[in-house]
């Protein structure tokens, strides 16, 4: 268990695990199948890649969580510190600031270029809300994320009182109402792509709207969704961790870890349900 | 927005970790969703309604990234790093913004 005496030692174990590496090395074995259109080699690069996801988790349910502050705890600095785990996260939501920016830019400069020059090939209005996507329906999904953040902000607040029975509750109500969220969307793109046809390169038939209407939906949800996907399996370990009873008042910080890119896709979504649907 | 500036009261650094205003928070979060749910509805000109939704989405968003993402309880140069992400898109928007008046 974490005595606070034993926390060096447990960071010394923390930096020496090989999966990281084992994962970036099957992240570059797929994105060297995906550059060279080598469908073996993609594949193996993700089986690489899932087999040293798995690895770490089975490693780290071993072990209780706690903050790791790295070589900036031997320094002195007029800095606050602030635990590497958490500045990693953040530095990682700031290229997702830029990488969910270009998506939505590309798909907003397409909508305005098509209004105003109107390239040939890709004639017609952008559909007003409301004519295609069910809006009263998704404004319950956006409702259905907003719980879960509150969900997840009081898991952290449970385990910050030490409070084991809560935090296990409001992690498995995130996790719940997350999947909630994905079944909902996946209802809705069923209903959207083969009941209404708003496919990749085709608007509904005599709906007159412009066929990039279509890419440009599924680009931008699709990309939150797959974020949403991933924040699921992130609380589903969370959650079977707290289960196994892996946090402490004073360890928890992949509770918080996981909550802030939570509450990260939900600030994404707040966005993408105003410029989507709403506008 | 009242009830965004009572919970910016409520938070005094004392009883910071107690009194964590997440359920304001929520309720502000979902009252802001009813009225984006209206506005869109209301048929106010084009430019208007992009105007007043776009702002609403930042209250809601600023609200999320200072409360339930603990920006407001963080140390002050954190807040740097999501801010160097948003520089970028700034330099984005600009771009983007340039290609379709051009």
């Amino acid at each position: 268990m974490a005595h606070p005496e034993s926390v060096g030692e447990g960071e010394e174990e923390h930096h020496g695990s090989p999966w990281p590496v084992i994962i970036a090395v099957g992240m570059g074995v797929a994105y060297v199948g995906i550059v060279s259109g080598s469908i073996p080699l993609l594949l193996a690069g993700v089986v690489i890649f899932a087999g040293g996801i798995g690895g770490w988790i089975h490693q780290d349910l071993q072990r209780p969580s706690s903050p790791f502050y790295g070589l900036a705890a031997a320094v002195e600095s007029r800095l606050p510190r602030v635990s590497a785990r958490k500045l990693g996260m953040w530095l990682m939501l700031a290229t997702e600031i830029m990488f969910f920016s270009a998506i939505i830019g590309a798909s907003w400069t397409l909508r305005l270029r098509t209004a105003t020059v109107g390239l040939p090939t890709f004639q017609g209005p952008w559909a007003t809300p409301n004519q295609i996507l069910n809006v009263p329906l998704t404004g319950l999904n956006t409702f259905i994320l907003i719980c879960s953040s509150l969900t997840m902000v009081e898991a952290l607040a449970a385990i910050e009182r030490g409070d084991q029975t809560k935090l296990r509750l409001f992690l498995l109500a995130t996790l719940l109402l997350g999947i909630t969220f994905l079944s909902i969307q996946a209802f809705e793109y069923q209903h959207l792509f083969f009941g209404e046809g708003l496919t990749f390169t085709h608007a509904p038939a005599g709906s007159g709207v412009n066929p990039l209407y279509g890419p440009t939906f599924y680009a931008q949800t699709g990309v939150h969704g797959s974020h949403v996907t991933a924040g699921v399996l992130a609380m589903a370990y969370v959650t079977r961790k707290a289960f196994k009873g892996g946090f402490t008042k004073e360890n928890h910080e992949a509770v918080e870890l996981a909550g802030l890119y939570w509450h990260f896709v939900d600030v994404v979504w707040i966005f993408l349900f105003t410029i989507v649907y709403l506008i | 927005m009242s009830e965004t500036a009572t919970a910016t009261h409520a938070t005094g650094a004392v009883e910071e970790l107690k009194k964590r205003p997440y359920v304001v928070v929520f309720v502000v979060l979902a009252v802001v969703t009813l009225v984006e749910l209206s506005v869109y509805s209301l048929g106010l000109p084009h430019l208007e309604t992009i105007i007043i939704l776009v702002i609403l989405a930042t209250v809601k968003a600023s609200l999320v990234v200072a409360y339930y993402m603990h920006l407001r309880y963080e140390p002050r140069w954190v807040a740097l790093i999501p801010l160097a992400g948003l520089a970028l898109v700034a330099v984005l928007v600009a771009a983007l913004t340039a290609t379709v008046a051009h």
